[in-house]
């Protein structure tokens, strides 16, 4: 069925396969990356394996399209503003409501978990993942809920390579992402979370509140599993919108977090990276014998990989067990 | 003596499944009371006869859904002895219930377009097993060179590595959406024409017994079930049992007490896949077609749930689990349909209180939606679904010993009533 | 127990209220159509004939074998649909239910089926093949017969069970196995299948190109659906003598991100001319075509089976409603919203009293109702209304005419003579209420009709 692709440009068509595929691959893992982010600081910070990502990042999605086009917060109150202005303004009201709701469940559902075996909160997140996907596939309803982004389709044509500007703005947002976090972890609280990552109890011996920090950082894993469904739920990763199987793309992550080490800011965005080009150029092969949706098991055969090299992840910290 | 069931005077009492003899009188008529159910429905015994019971346990679809349970149970019980007693934490249940699934199709369907071989149960029903057995054997050197929460993931890609392979294996499994059927429970010496024992079609037992397709097989995977805890419940008593608690504890102070850490996990999984191989084959052959969509996390999810609610590690705990994930949305839909008639009859106080939780039609208020139609509220299916996962949360934040717990807290209690402070 | 619950508790009560009042979907309102007087909605050629006793419940005024779904004291017969309420098709689904409701409400309010109330009894499979068979098993013995059973992959799951039954099932699905005399022994289709549909739609695009001899690329999802209509876009470019550049048939895995954009890259290299996709529109469809017609910048016509077009690619906020307004195609055998005949009037007039938005598949109800009521009428007659004698009574009918909504479905006679073969061709229409609009009616290309329909284009394993 997969046909033999030429890497470079071929007659008729103008584009260099090898050369698009770098663009998905970055367009892919920085969605992988934002998500692999989130998941690693609320790891870091609370050391729980958070498989209500995905839905993270629908109720992101969901609440930039709920405030950008049905109730038009703000631009309903400064009709001057310009339309790209409205749209912005309103994604950063809602994801901070995400940031606000990520905060909330922490609160309620993982801070009674303090103390008990780690596996055991992780199946609590499995359990809210249920719980919130099922609500939150009840509000989008059965059709798609599009986002109403300014940007639309429209891309930057090389001729050898086509690049949607929102392509252009995911790489942009997660480097932005990711030197804001770098900056944020010089600033006071920063240093609190990277204390209470290091070592709760002497967080806590020193007056640390563990507890906001906890708090803080789900936050923050929220707004970024959000931003990351906002990408998905925009050109070219979501031409309809946000709909009920956003929320899957998620599992995709897990590989990306693993292969970066789970307890790795720099692992996740590299890792998700990594996951991301992989996918993009198996889609290259010319091996007939991959068969259909080869592409979905990349980051796992990747994963393999490389935990077998290294069981911690690229960039993991090794456990140190004791007896 | 007797009336002292926690003094045991010899090690064979001690280590005894059923120490006492009211243990064993009581389970005995248990088991009589399992296998007795079917015939609680009217027209069981001799032409007109049956047991005094409530007969509507006994109807098709009740003693389906116990058949379920009982492979859920199954399956459960593996994935108790991999994750509750020897602690490797596995989301990839669903994958080695595919796979004995897929490896009883092919040795037991029919010869036709797609790979069969028509051997009978007593071949395909171990050789699900055993295949995944060996699958889990060679799975299980990941979880010595990974531990934890890392080796939660690498089960969790196993689950993605099955779905691609039943994807594109579609000479094995029908291909993606359209699948293939199951061979059916049929006992049969070899290949010859009608089966000695068929439990796909209604008959008569023993001259006299009168039984539905769905009650032989009922009484078949009741058997099985029956056999499979035995088997669990003997684990915990054994050499292996003991080394696998031990590694789940402290896998360092295990190996340093001599116990072989690699050739227990191995058995582990072993025994683990085993068991998902067994019911993930009786769970196709039950249903009867399968898609490779099935084997999904969804599905090994469940599994995790069943053990959790249930009460992790222990045998009574994951039938207790078992039988509450399976049958609570049945309940629940029985029940949510009650209040739907109630509501609709409209009459007295529990009309209008039910009428609060329930919406009928676009702009009424309620919580469940039982109209075909759009209306405000979760659908019941959702509405399932979200207690379950509710269930999930409450039963791990507030009584990590799950059902099983609560179960010894209302023993302890009347044990020690009435001096119960 | 420790005190931890108490925003748990305030949250989940919160939680759940919030869960109460979420919104619905659509106005899409099913509150029985108050029915116009207009009695004939299209019905049978037997007549309900109300002044036979309309309350005809005693056994003693005739004599009505019953078993499972008709209680003749009651004066009920319950029908069950194996349904898509919340699963990937539930959006054209529930248009499609909307109209069954309105459309048995308004047989209701002119006496039924000899004064006989039919109730309808939804089951949402979710598209989800396991699903279908259980809802199956749970209402076999509750439901006469089904009024319709959604997805082909899912229908052909439960053709054994229904064949061991004995009982009626009207698929909502058109693979073409529905009109082998191998597969229908419990179904009875309607409508054109897929393989000719896709037939139809390649010679009239292949015809818009302009093009001597343009090239064809072919793409869909697993499972009966997408390769039955794969099969039809395969046989017709080879008997035009069009070159396939590219055959994806099953390519597409439904979900999965990875394979939208390897498909989309390769349907793009390829270069087509004309694009055989099928798909499920919340679920790939759209993916596919953005990476191949805008990340690529493809030039091509697309089309793909009838259930791959869904409004929404048009809507106001869709980012690619130009873009397919400009490229799509696709036939179906359902005159749309605006039609011009006697039938389509009818389902503007109903459902427009239920005060239903514009659509274009309310018509799929009114077909599928109109052909079971026809059954029931004539099991009522000839006094079987078993399962079995529903079944009996769907199987002898000998040709159902829908007055124009679509083309009367003939039952008698060889696969060959009898199978449908004509489509509507319909296009985006970005001005229109249903976002569609029709651009050749009652079109049978040359290649249809000259095709030897000897059994299923695609042929599925039944075992």
């Amino acid at each position: 069925m997969t046909q033999l692709i030429p890497i470079l440009a071929q007659e008729g068509v103008s584009i260099a396969p090898a050369a698009q595929a770098l663009v998905t691959g970055l367009s892919l893992g920085s969605i992988y990356a934002l998500l692999a982010m989130g998941f690693v600081i609320i790891f870091k910070s609370t050391r729980v394996l958070n498989f209500a990502h995905g839905a993270l990042a629908t109720l992101g999605a969901f609440l930039v399209a709920v405030f950008a086009t049905s109730w038009d917060i703000p631009g309903r109150w400064i009709p001057s503003l310009p339309e790209w202005a409205a749209w912005v303004s309103a994604a950063l009201i809602a994801l901070l409501v995400a940031g606000l709701f990520g905060m909330m469940l922490e609160r309620v559902f993982i801070r009674p978990m303090v103390g008990e075996e780690l596996f055991a909160v992780a199946i609590v997140t499995l359990g809210l993942d249920i719980v919130l996907r099922t609500i939150l596939n009840d509000f989008i309803g059965v059709n798609a809920r599009p986002l109403g982004d300014p940007w639309g389709i429209q891309l930057v044509d090389l001729g050898w390579v086509r690049i949607a500007y929102t392509e252009i703005l995911q790489l942009v947002v997660t480097i932005s992402l990711v030197v804001a976090m770098a900056l944020f972890f010089r600033t006071r609280t920063g240093v609190a979370m990277r204390a209470t990552a290091f070592d709760q109890e002497g967080a806590r011996a020193q007056g640390i509140g563990v507890g906001r920090i906890f708090s803080l950082s789900w936050g923050i894993g929220a707004v970024f599993a959000g931003v990351a469904g906002v990408f998905l739920s925009i050109h070219p990763r979501g031409p309809a919108g946000v709909t009920q199987q956003t929320a899957f793309f998620a599992f995709a992550a897990f590989p990306a977090i693993v292969v970066g080490g789970l307890d790795s800011i720099v692992g996740a965005v590299a890792g998700g990276m990594i996951i991301g080009l992989a996918q993009a150029y198996s889609g290259l092969l010319p091996w007939e014998f991959l068969g259909t949706g080869f592409g979905g098991v990349v980051p796992y055969i990747v994963m393999l990989i490389v935990l077998f090299i290294r069981p911690y992840g690229l960039f993991g910290t090794e456990e140190i067990r004791r007896v | 003596m007797r009336g002292r069931p926690l003094l045991h005077t010899t090690y064979g009492s001690d280590q005894a499944l059923l120490n006492t003899g009211t243990k064993k009188l009581l389970m005995s008529l248990f088991m009589l009371l399992l296998l007795a159910i079917p015939l609680f429905a009217p027209g069981t015994i001799g032409e007109e006869g049956s047991l005094p019971g409530p007969d509507f346990l006994a109807a098709g679809d009740w003693l389906r859904l116990l058949s379920t349970v009982g492979i859920y149970a199954i399956g459960a019980l593996g994935l108790n002895i991999l994750t509750g007693m020897a602690g490797q934490v596995s989301l990839g249940h669903a994958f080695f219930m595919g796979l004995g699934a897929y490896t009883a199709v092919v040795l037991g369907a029919p010869e036709g377009a797609l790979w069969g071989l028509g051997l009978p149960i007593w071949v395909w029903l171990p050789g699900a097993g055993i295949v995944a057995a060996l699958v889990g054997i060679a799975v299980a050197p990941t979880a010595m060179r990974v531990r934890g929460l890392y080796l939660a993931i690498v089960t969790l890609g196993l689950v993605f590595i099955g779905a691609y392979l039943w994807r594109n294996l579609d000479f094995i499994t029908g291909g993606s959406q359209s699948g293939r059927s199951h061979p059916q429970f049929e006992f049969k010496l070899w290949k010859e024409e009608a089966p000695l024992i068929d439990f796909s079609e209604d008959g008569i037992w023993f001259g006299v017994l009168n039984l539905s397709s769905e009650a032989k097989t009922y009484l078949l995977i009741l058997v099985l079930t029956i056999a499979a805890v035995l088997l669990a419940k003997n684990l915990h008593r054994t050499r292996s049992g003991r080394a696998f608690m031990s590694i789940r504890d402290r896998d360092i102070a295990a190996e340093i007490m001599g116990v072989n850490e690699f050739k227990y996990k191995t058995t582990a999984f072993a025994i683990s896949s085993f068991f998902a191989g067994v019911a993930g084959a009786l769970l196709a052959s039950l249903v009867g077609r399968t898609i490779p969509e099935t084997w999904n996390l969804f599905l090994s999810v469940q599994f995790i749930a069943i053990i959790f609610i249930g009460g992790i590690g222990t045998v009574s705990g994951v039938i207790l689990g078992t039988l509450f994930v399976i049958l609570l949305p049945r309940i629940v839909k029985d029940f949510t349909e009650w209040m739907e008639t109630v509501v609709e009859s409209g009459d007295g106080i529990m009309a209008g209180v039910l009428d609060l939780f329930i919406s009928t039609k676009p702009g009424d208020f309620g919580l469940i939606n039982t109209s075909a139609g759009v209306a405000p509220g979760l659908g019941i299916d959702q509405f399932n679904l979200v207690i379950y996962g509710l269930l999930i949360i409450g039963f791990l934040i507030f009584e990590p010993l799950g059902l099983y717990g609560i179960w010894i807290r209302i023993r302890n209690y009347w044990k020690g009533w009435p001096f119960t402070y | 127990m420790r005190v931890r619950n108490k925003w748990l508790a305030i949250f989940l009560v919160m939680g759940l209220t919030l869960a109460a009042c979420s919104p619905s979907d659509s106005s899409d309102t099913t509150e029985g159509a108050t029915a116009t007087t207009e009695g004939a909605t299209a019905t049978t050629e037997g007549a309900t004939d109300t002044t036979e006793g309309a309350t005809d419940t005693t056994e003693g005024a005739r004599e009505i074998a019953t078993d499972i779904g008709v209680d003749l004291e009651a004066g009920t017969i319950t029908v069950g649909f194996l349904t898509d309420q919340t699963g990937v098709f539930s959006p054209l689904v529930t248009v499609v239910n909307t109209g069954i409701e309105a459309y048995w409400a308004n047989v209701n309010a002119n006496g039924g089926v000899h004064g006989l109330e039919v109730v309808l009894d939804f089951g949402d499979t979710a598209y989800n093949g396991e699903q279908h068979v259980q809802l199956f098993e749970e209402m076999k013995d509750e439901v006469v017969a089904f009024g319709h059973s959604v997805g082909s992959p899912q229908t052909v799951a439960i053709t054994p069970g229904l064949i061991e039954q004995g009982m009626l099932a009207i698929p909502l699905t058109w693979y073409s196995g529905w009109s082998d005399p191998n597969y229908n022994s419990s179904v009875v289709p309607h409508g054109t299948p897929y393989c000719i549909e896709a037939m139809n739609s390649i010679e009239y695009m292949a015809g818009e190109t302009g093009l001597d001899s343009p090239t064809v690329a072919i793409a869909s999802i697993g499972g009966d659906y997408g390769l039955d209509a794969s099969d039809g876009a395969r046989l017709a470019a080879e008997a035009l003598g069009l070159e396939i550049v590219y055959d994806g048939a099953g390519a597409i895995v439904a979900g999965d991100p990875t394979s939208y954009i390897e498909v989309g890259n390769a349907i793009a290299e390829a270069d087509p001319d004309i694009v055989y996709h099928t798909g499920i529109p919340w679920l790939g469809w759209p993916e596919v075509y953005t990476q191949a017609a805008i990340t690529n910048g493809l030039e091509a016509l697309w089309s793909g089976a009838s259930p791959s077009w869904a409004p929404n690619y048009v809507s106001e906020d869709s980012g690619i409603r130009d873009e397919i307004a400009r490229d799509m195609y696709w036939g179906f055998y359902l005159q749309p919203w605006d039609g011009d005949s006697e039938g389509a009037a009818t389902v503007r007039e109903v459902m427009t009293a239920a005060g239903a938005p514009p659509h274009d598949y309310y018509g799929e109800g009114f077909v599928e109702g109109q052909l079971l009521l026809q059954a029931l009428n004539i099991a009522y007659e000839n006094g079987d209304m078993t399962q079995a004698g529903v079944l009996a009574a769907a199987k002898s009918i000998e040709s159902v005419d829908y007055n124009g909504l679509a083309p009367s479905d003939d039952y008698v006679g060889e696969p060959n003579e009898i199978v449908q073969r004509v489509v509507h061709m319909m296009r985006p229409d970005l001005t229109s209420e249903t976002g569609s609009k029709l651009v050749q009616a009652d079109y049978t290309s040359p290649t249809a009709a000259a095709y030897e329909f000897n059994g299923a284009c695609f042929l599925l394993e039944l075992g």
